[in-house]
């Protein structure tokens, strides 16, 4: 369960680096546009670093 | 305080495991994205991901809030007992009973919009061509809600986080779908620049962003029924607030640079883009997810079959948590002699507040008379675009949703800044970041900047919604000034402080609230501070 839940987190974070990056690649034409879809990038890396970090405390408690 | 703490009520089971107090939540504020997303789409238009980043910074804000207040005071009041407890019974009466009001819209409003997710199946439920029945069956739903909570059958948290789990799922599928196949960044770019909208349109989107991150009340009421609450609720609410953000922010990008699976025309046989269904049709207002979700590639032709039923089921659980929730709230208030005694009342036979929830439930269902009014009556309709700018039902109730919380959220900021300040010594095993180190009273504090800019942050919605919400702006502040009215009546005649504070002992009562929470160790911490402080000013004095 705990390799799933891993998993999940690590996919989470992959998922926000594709937004983080294709809003990126857009900044140049968008500017501030792409705003909030940096920071939706950034917080869906932030949820899976916290599910990750989580994961790691349980293991660490194992 | 003693009084509230030390009488032989029964306790509430520590029972809900940390899935438990993640899913109570969701079912709670997870529901609001269902609601909020046609209303900011259809005012906000090509800045409605700006109106949900906006109101979604200052939702961070006020959830590591109360994450710090829940994890550090596990009772079940929430936002109206930290506050009367950091700034006094009377601010502790406003915010309590700006949370009702929330929470009496809240069983209206999620009851409407669950009525709205169904007739995507049943077209005859959709109310600008039935109005009569789209009331009746909303009446109905709140008139049975009511009943199911006057018995005691309440939702149960394995059924809820059953809802949840199947409701973080689905949404998952629809936007990994829909930003694999149908998100255009070119199109939002171009939305975005070329539908810009007003200032005044703008501030109403952003005030109406703010509905789809309301529920953070449940955070603070699981913290009495969770087990190890100052260590369980920071993971869980961390977890939630970015899930929610997530979703909000999700929604609105890909609604802005959505290519539609299926080409959306509109009377005239022109092109729309998908977000241009929303203005002036209350009617996809109220239906936006399912609408989104039924035009995901390849995905849609499932989704649009199951997400119309998930959506009205998680809107119903929210609706009911609005019944259960406003009771609890009163019975709460009801026992710091912020309300008169009688919502304390138990029924004989089923053991629940059954007058709290019936007086909840009408006001409920007046709000619900105030909101189909305008689709019933005719006449009426022509009165509400003389006086009200033609709001329709769901922005009533969206107005003074907004309006309620945002007020209820100011105080709370407010009454964190308090806390800090005046109960420096209660351990904080979680602490929101960005603090500077003061010292007031003697005490060495810690000054909270992020609850300043929360503050800044939802007092300026609170701001937009007087300003644009002309319903809001009435009928919002009326329920206030009413309450306090009855308020100072209320404490008159129970010849308590009318505008202070009774007399309590925080500490007292701070203690027994660690024991019962089980946090023995944080108990123990506090009784050290309480000591080490006393030894400190017994020092200074001699």
């Amino acid at each position: 369960m705990l390799f799933f839940r891993g998993l999940l987190a690590v996919a989470i974070i992959l998922c926000g680096l594709v937004i983080l990056v294709r809003m990126v690649a857009a900044l140049p034409e968008g500017h501030f546009k792409v705003i909030p879809g940096i920071v939706l990038g950034a917080a869906m890396i932030a949820l899976g670093v916290h599910r990750l970090s989580l994961i790691a405390r349980v293991r660490g408690m194992m | 305080m003693p009084a509230d703490y030390k009488s032989a009520q029964p306790e509430l089971r520590r029972s809900v495991t940390p899935w438990g107090s993640f899913s109570w939540g969701y079912s709670d504020v997870g529901a609001d994205i269902f609601v909020g997303l046609g209303l900011v789409l259809a005012w906000a238009a090509g800045a409605s991901n700006v109106a949900f980043l906006f109101a979604g910074v200052v939702y961070v804000c006020i959830g590591l809030a109360y994450t710090e207040l829940a994890a550090t005071y596990p009772v079940a009041g929430g936002g109206q007992y930290f506050v009367m407890r950091g700034l006094g019974d009377i601010f502790g009466f406003i915010a309590g009973w700006a949370v009702l009001l929330d929470f009496t819209i809240d069983v209206t409003l999620f009851a409407w919009t669950s009525v709205d997710y169904s007739s995507q199946l049943l077209p005859a439920l959709v109310n600008s061509v039935h109005p009569w029945l789209h009331f009746g069956v909303v009446l109905g739903l709140v008139v049975g809600l009511c009943l199911l909570n006057v018995v005691g059958v309440r939702e149960s948290t394995t059924f809820n986080g059953v809802v949840s789990a199947l409701d973080v799922i689905s949404e998952t599928c629809i936007l990994c779908f829909g930003f694999l196949f149908a998100f255009r960044p070119q199109l939002l770019i171009h939305t975005m620049q070329t539908h810009w909208p007003s200032p005044y349109e703008l501030m109403l989107g952003t005030s109406l962003a703010i509905i789809s991150f309301v529920g953070l009340e449940s955070i603070s009421q699981a913290a009495q029924e969770t087990q190890r609450p100052a260590s369980i609720i920071p993971r869980t609410s961390v977890s939630l607030i970015l899930t929610i953000l997530i979703f909000a922010l999700a929604y609105s990008n890909l609604a802005l640079g959505f290519q539609p699976w299926h080409p959306i025309t509109d009377a005239a046989g022109h092109h729309l883009q998908f977000w241009q269904i929303f203005p002036n049709n209350p009617d996809n207002q109220g239906k936006a997810v399912a609408l989104l979700a039924a035009q995901v590639p390849y995905y849609g032709a499932f989704a649009a079959l199951y997400v119309p039923v998930l959506g009205a089921i998680l809107l119903l659980i929210s609706s009911n948590s609005g019944v259960f929730g406003s009771s609890r709230i009163a019975y709460a208030m009801s026992t710091s002699n912020l309300l008169p005694s009688i919502f304390q009342r138990v029924h004989r036979k089923f053991r629940t507040p059954m007058i709290s929830i019936v007086f909840f439930s009408v006001i409920a269902v007046v709000e619900l008379v105030f909101a189909a009014a305008p689709a019933l009556f005719p006449g009426v309709s022509s009165l509400y675009t003389r006086f009200f700018h033609g709001e329709n039902g769901l922005g009533f109730l969206a107005d003074l949703y907004a309006f309620g919380a945002a007020t209820s959220y100011s105080f709370v900021f407010l009454g964190l800044i308090g806390l800090r300040l005046t109960d420096p010594l209660s351990p904080r095993k979680f602490k929101i970041p960005l603090n500077v180190p003061m010292r007031f009273r003697g005490e060495r504090v810690e000054f909270p900047i992020v609850a300043v800019v929360g503050f800044i942050g939802i007092f300026s919605i609170l701001m937009f919604t007087l300003f644009t919400h002309p319903l809001g702006r009435i009928f919002g502040p009326s329920w206030l000034l009413l309450g306090l009215l009855f308020y100072l009546v209320y404490r008159r005649y129970r010849r308590l402080p009318v505008l202070g504070s009774q007399p309590r002992n925080w500490r007292t009562a701070q203690t027994e609230i660690l024991r019962r929470a089980g946090e023995l160790e944080l108990m123990d911490e506090y009784v050290a501070n309480v000591k080490a402080s006393d030894a400190r000013r017994a020092g200074q004095g001699t």
